[in-house]
């Protein structure tokens, strides 16, 4: 009877015990891991943004793909190591990267506006990966914020853009994940945030993070998540990098977060047509290459309304909108974000 | 014991965290999602932000008596760097324009060189021609003298019998006359 007993008692397996809190420690003690990124050169450089090419291991497509990160974050998330980087994604996949990272701006850059970025650093950059990849046309794919600025950038050039992918894109900012009295603040300006722009000149990346933890203040899955995965030296290596990043917050020039926040979170001007970028106005209507938008089911960041809109604006015939199963930054880490790409672009990059 | 199965002592605790840290959020979701905290926030970053304005001034009052650069005049210098990093991009762009109606010029240049290739080999062709005619032309000439001098040659010898023929014609009227008067 007490050894029938003693039977159905679990064991708990003290070897991995032992790993998963020795794996905890280090963490907790150990300095931030470095990113390895894939293998690249630098094409060009303007002030703190780089153009990175990334050569594919075995080139497959003749048009090279060009990737476009939001200005909120760092942009490594896209590279953040093998097995969960997109860029090496693409990369093993047949396609020649070219990845623009913003760079944190400083505080001489506090007059840089959104107008700049796409103007001045994206359409020189998109110029430049042309110029060197020799290849007449090229793909270009957003993510997040990066979508929204990859889409006004593809509506105002003449540049020669064979296929636009955004993934988790915001084009409707009359919604999203904050209460609905801040948004209602937000929009009837209750909450300005012009004058912190301007005394900040460049909004410290402290802010910005303290701004993203305003999200969900509450965060303890993270850690509850390593703790009961610690044994798992893979999974460790992975948070370890993703905890980096999660910190690691970008600055944001001031007069561009003044112009996010009026113009797209406030008037909503690029779903009403009415955002104007170098003195054109932005029409999305303008859009007419083959076009692929894609969002995450659970997404917590961004939402599906937010993007559906897009697909109506654009005068793309060759349009696809889909739905993949994942999280807002578990698509990049994952390993996703490549598989999903390539599935739709692979056929559009010869 | 069994071995056959392990326990996880993580794992109910995992679940509840999740559940907890949920529910926190919706709460902390809730007790904000109101006009008093909209306009507390709004306060709240309105005064930072004059507070931050007054700092700002004054430190730069201060670094102006004291004599030493501020933020704002390293970001000045920053600024200049930028200017020629800009004006370099330009100048990158121009040698870009230069190269390529370079090349084109050059495409262009072999290209109407290959024109006149094919155009000479063209006259080439036809001279050969026009000469094999004028050759073919000089022999028909030279055949055409031939006869020619045949033919005098002709008219030569026929031109004696003629005469002859004349003659015993004149006899022969003188001869009738005579008669006649007689």
């Amino acid at each position: 009877m007490i050894a029938k007993a003693l039977r159905n008692i679990p064991l708990v397996d003290l070897k991995k015990e032992s790993l998963r809190w020795e794996q905890v420690y280090k963490v907790l003690t150990e300095p931030k891991p470095d990113i390895v990124p894939t293998k690249r050169e630098i094409v060009w450089k303007k002030n703190k943004s780089t153009l990175y090419y990334h050569p594919a291991k075995e080139k497959k497509y003749q048009i090279p793909v060009f990737l476009v990160y939001s200005l909120l974050n760092k942009s490594y998330i896209l590279d953040v190591g093998e097995g969960s980087s997109v860029v090496g994604g693409l990369t093993e996949r047949g396609y020649d990267v070219y990845f623009l990272d913003w760079g944190s701006p400083s505080y001489e850059d506090s007059e840089i506006t959104l107008d700049n970025y796409i103007l001045d650093y994206l359409e020189n950059g998109v110029k430049r990966a042309l110029r060197h990849s020799g290849a007449k046309e090229i793909s270009m794919i957003g993510y997040c914020l990066g979508g929204t600025i990859a889409a006004i950038f593809t509506s105002l050039t003449n540049l020669p853009i064979k296929n636009l992918v955004l993934a988790t894109v915001p084009i409707d900012f009359s919604i999203g994940i904050v209460p609905d009295k801040w948004l209602n603040g937000l929009q009837k300006g209750t909450i300005n945030f012009d004058r912190l722009s301007e005394v900040y000149g460049v909004i410290p990346s402290e802010i910005m993070y303290g701004m993203f933890r305003g999200l969900s203040p509450v965060s303890v899955s993270p850690w509850v998540n390593l703790i009961s995965r610690a044994h798992d030296d893979e999974y460790v290596k992975k948070w370890r990098r993703m905890d980096k990043w999660t910190k690691d917050s970008a600055s944001f020039s001031g007069a561009a977060f003044k112009q996010l926040f009026n113009d797209l979170y406030k008037d909503n001007k690029l779903l009403k047509g009415e955002l104007t970028i170098g003195g054109r106005k932005v029409d999305l209507k303008n859009i007419h290459c083959s076009f692929f938008v894609f969002s995450t089911s659970r997404d917590t960041l961004i939402l599906e309304k937010q993007s559906l809109p897009v697909m109506d604006m654009v005068s793309s015939e060759d349009k696809t909108y889909e739905v993949f199963d994942g999280g807002h930054v578990s698509l990049a880490l994952s390993g996703k974000f490549a598989i999903f790409a390539d599935k739709w672009l692979c056929s559009r990059s010869q | 014991m069994s071995k056959e199965k392990n326990y996880d002592p993580l794992q109910g605790f995992r679940r509840i965290s999740e559940m907890w840290e949920r529910q926190l959020n919706g709460m902390l979701y809730m007790i904000t999602d109101n006009n008093e905290f909209v306009r507390l926030l709004s306060v709240g970053t309105d005064s930072h932000a004059r507070y931050m304005e007054r700092l700002r001034k004054n430190q730069e009052l201060m670094a102006g008596v004291m004599n030493i650069p501020t933020k704002k005049d390293i970001a000045n210098v920053a600024k200049l760097s930028l200017q020629t990093e800009e004006k370099i991009d330009i100048l990158e762009e121009q040698v870009w324009n230069l190269q390529d109606s370079l090349e084109s010029l050059s495409t262009g240049n072999v290209a109407m060189f290959q024109d006149m290739v094919t155009i000479i080999k063209q006259i080439k062709e036809e001279s050969a021609f026009i000469q094999n005619e004028i050759q073919n032309l000089r022999q028909e000439i030279s055949q055409l003298t031939d006869i020619k001098q045949e033919l005098a040659a002709l008219k030569k010898l026929v031109q004696p019998v003629q005469t002859k023929k004349r003659g015993n014609e004149l006899v022969l009227t003188g001869t009738g006359s005579e008669d006649g008067r007689g």
